[in-house]
């Protein structure tokens, strides 16, 4: 028999009031839990991703939040289109470029995702796994190697689509072919989590589906189906869940209403007009493009130059981000405050659940004291119950949230980009427990207080 | 006012296990105030089986708690194995009650939430300590008084019998120098109370143990060694609660 012993026995021969206390015990700390889990695994996936003077060229009218949350992080729908032209300008020595200030400009296209596990597919150059750099380093593949489908080969493409696409326009005859989709067009780079949850492997193929399953207008692309030739190295980043195709692959795909070319309406014309007007091929449509200024010079720049430019806005992650984290951040606070307060509110149940045991158990505790128990043993007893009870509760409410983690991670990861990583147990999980279980025993203190204090010889005797 | 009475009393050859001088007990409600008991002088030797009587509300039971130092008195000096009670702080008399003194009630006051065996070694918990030897000492005391296969059963689950031996064994199981009964036997018929009594003084002169037994039972009382009358113990004082009822 140990002090603590008789602690849990009182616990278990009160056992509808036990679990009920429990119960607020157990809500609290999965609640605070889950907001800390979340908190911390946002400023996780977000905070180490940007780096450098990296920045992301979107359209005009989007916010900067979105275009970086979607560019980096895949987070939702691509904000919106702007013309090639801009990538154009970039690479070819207008503005910025013309004093070598940029690394690299990659353009991209967000399309069609690829299986039911809506991984998001970007439609981009091969200068992705050559140039571009994420923290500081070029992308590793862990199989294969990347596809083939450079700057040149886009500019030629270009051409040919918008002639295509003009002699359709002014009704033409003979039409100038549309580019044929090349064999070593149909090739895909996959992320690491890509490839482990769909099972591929090097020579495996994926098809694009446009829509979302379920919904009306999803349907596959069979015509694009695109060879596995490269799987890249985890990062444990969004790339890890991004589906790479060159970005001729996209622009041949059946279905895109809105068209492949960016057109602007003229003043007075109607969306109908616009259709026919003819289009050039830096009118191809992007929705973002990765640049690299070189240093802070290049960044200043950049900036002033996409300060007047029209059609396209340039969004800074390393200055976004921390803004939406600190956002992010304030709303993890008040949630933690809540968390605390229901906290209090379930320490403030275990008081008064105990003290309410108090009068009936004087007999006990007297006989206690009768076989030589000190009034601290008699306070340690049920501050032992009440801590006891916390640390059980606390256990239960981590438990709960990794549950729940687990159960949600799928859902998570697809709103918000944030991966849930359930199965890993962080330090301050123990000292939440520790917490709590500290608070508990706090709020065993008044009931134990009063129960020390019981008198003995009166409460020896059996109730007459 | 108090006058001193001399008393006959044997010359310990033994160092005393207990030695009361001039204690007053009472009690105030409002104006009024009960005298719960007076005890002018009283020695019980080491080894010695005393039997406590007096009429109802003479205050037997707060001698006992008294003596067990569960109870302060407004005055006077105590002594039991070894201590001055009434120098001590509350928490030394309880360490002292815990490793010295076994106490078996009316009630028994066992704790209904824990088995027989249980029950025991919460007195050793509370004693000498929980150590590995003391559930071996717990289980050994239980077969001794024939409740080995009623270990580990609540005490609704026994007999009044089996109880009150659940509570001896409570009682013995720090090997207390002294033991403090009140009516331990009151519930139980003559027959089987004769046999609980004499199996426990027979443990109690193996161990060499001092008891201290109150009883109203003159049968029970012949067992004992001697019997004190707390009556004869009060000196002049005048007989307050002689008239009161049950305690
Ligand atoms: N807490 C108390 N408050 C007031 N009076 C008390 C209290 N405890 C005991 N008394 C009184 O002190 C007197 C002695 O009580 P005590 O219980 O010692 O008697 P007793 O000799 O054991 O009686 P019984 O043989 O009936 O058990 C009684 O008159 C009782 O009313
Ligand atoms: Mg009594």
């Amino acid at each position: 028999m140990k002090l603590w012993s008789i602690s849990l026995r009182n616990l278990r021969i009160r056992l509808v009031a036990t679990v009920l206390t429990m119960a607020s015990i157990i809500v609290a700390t999965a609640l605070y839990a889950a907001i800390l889990v979340m908190a911390e695994q946002t400023e996780q996936r977000y905070k180490g991703s940007v780096g450098g003077y990296q920045a992301v060229v979107g359209p005009k009218d989007a916010s900067q939040l979105e275009l970086v949350l979607n560019t980096i992080f895949n987070v939702g729908e691509a904000p919106g289109l702007f013309p090639l032209q801009v990538c154009m300008d970039l690479r070819s020595g207008v503005g910025v470029s013309r004093r070598g200030q940029v690394r690299y400009a990659v353009p991209q296209a967000r399309g069609d995702s690829v299986s039911r596990f809506n991984f998001p597919v970007i439609a981009t150059l091969d200068e992705m796994f050559s140039k571009y750099e994420w923290q500081k380093a070029p992308l590793v593949f862990a199989a294969g190697g990347p596809f083939q489908f450079g700057w040149d080969d886009l500019m030629a493409f270009a051409t040919e689509l918008a002639a295509h696409e003009n002699g359709k326009r002014a009704g033409e005859v003979p039409l100038p072919p549309r580019p044929l989709l090349k064999k070593e067009w149909c090739k895909a780079v996959v992320g690491a989590r890509v490839a482990r949850t769909l099972g591929l492997q090097l020579g495996a193929v994926v098809t694009p589906v446009h829509g979302k399953m379920g919904e009306f207008g999803f349907h596959e692309h069979p015509e694009a189906a695109c060879e596995i030739v490269g799987i890249l190295a985890p990062t444990n980043s969004p790339l890890d869940t991004t589906i790479f195709l060159p970005l001729s692959t996209h622009l041949l795909i059946d279905g895109h209403e809105a068209g492949v070319f960016v057109v602007e309406i003229p003043p007075g014309k109607t969306p109908d007009d616009a259709k026919k007007l003819p289009v050039k091929p830096g009118q191809i449509a992007l929705t973002a493009i990765i640049v690299d200024p070189k240093d802070h010079f290049g960044a200043r720049i950049l900036r002033n130059d996409f300060g007047t430019r029209p059609d396209a806005q340039v969004a800074w992650p390393q200055d976004v981000v921390p803004k939406f984290l600190r956002q992010i951040g304030n709303a993890a606070d008040a949630l933690a405050v809540i968390a605390w307060l229901v906290l209090l509110v379930a320490a403030v149940s275990i008081t008064v659940a105990i003290y309410n045991t108090m009068n009936e158990r004087r007999r006990e505790i007297a006989i206690m004291r009768s076989l030589g128990a000190t009034r601290l043993q008699i306070l340690v007893i049920i501050v032992g119950e009440a801590a006891l009870l916390s640390f059980f509760g606390a256990l239960l409410g981590l438990l709960t949230c990794h549950g729940a983690a687990c159960l949600l991670q799928a859902t998570v990861e697809d709103m918000t980009g944030v991966y849930l990583d359930w199965l890993t147990f962080r330090p301050w999980e123990a000292w939440l427990l520790l917490g709590v279980t500290g608070l508990g025993a706090i709020a065993g203190l008044l009931p134990a207080v009063k129960g020390s204090m019981t008198e003995v010889a009166d409460n020896l005797a059996a109730d007459y | 006012m108090i006058q001193p009475m001399i008393q006959p009393v044997i010359q310990p050859v033994v160092p005393p296990m207990i030695q009361l001088r001039d204690v007053r007990k009472s009690y105030s409600r409002g104006t009024e105030s009960v005298l719960a008991c007076a005890v002018d002088r009283l020695d019980i030797a080491a080894g010695e089986q005393v039997a406590l009587i007096g009429r109802s509300g003479t205050g037997k039971t707060t001698v006992l708690h008294i003596l067990a130092g569960i109870l302060r008195p407004d005055q006077g000096s105590i002594e039991a194995v070894g201590r001055r009670l009434d120098q001590m702080s509350e928490s030394a008399r309880d360490r002292h009650r815990g490793r010295h003194i076994g106490m078996v009630y009316q009630t028994f006051n066992l704790l209904q939430p824990f088995t027989a065996l249980e029950n025991v070694l919460l007195g050793a918990l509370f004693g000498r300590g929980a150590g590995s030897d003391s559930r071996a000492r717990a289980e050994a005391l239980l077969q001794q008084v024939g409740l080995g296969d009623r270990m580990h059963h609540r005490p609704r689950e026994l007999s009044v019998g089996q109880v009150q031996r659940v509570a001896i064994c409570r009682a013995l199981v720090n090997d207390p120098e002294l033991i403090l009964m009140d009516e331990p036997l009151g519930n139980q018929d003559r027959a089987t109370g004769g046999q609980v009594l004499d199996a426990l003084l027979q443990l109690a002169t193996r161990g060499k143990k001092t008891v201290v037994m109150v009883t109203h039972d003159p049968e029970s009382a012949k067992r004992m060694q001697r019997t004190v009358d707390l009556a004869t113990l009060r000196g002049a004082t005048p007989v307050v609660a002689a008239a009161g009822g049950s305690s």
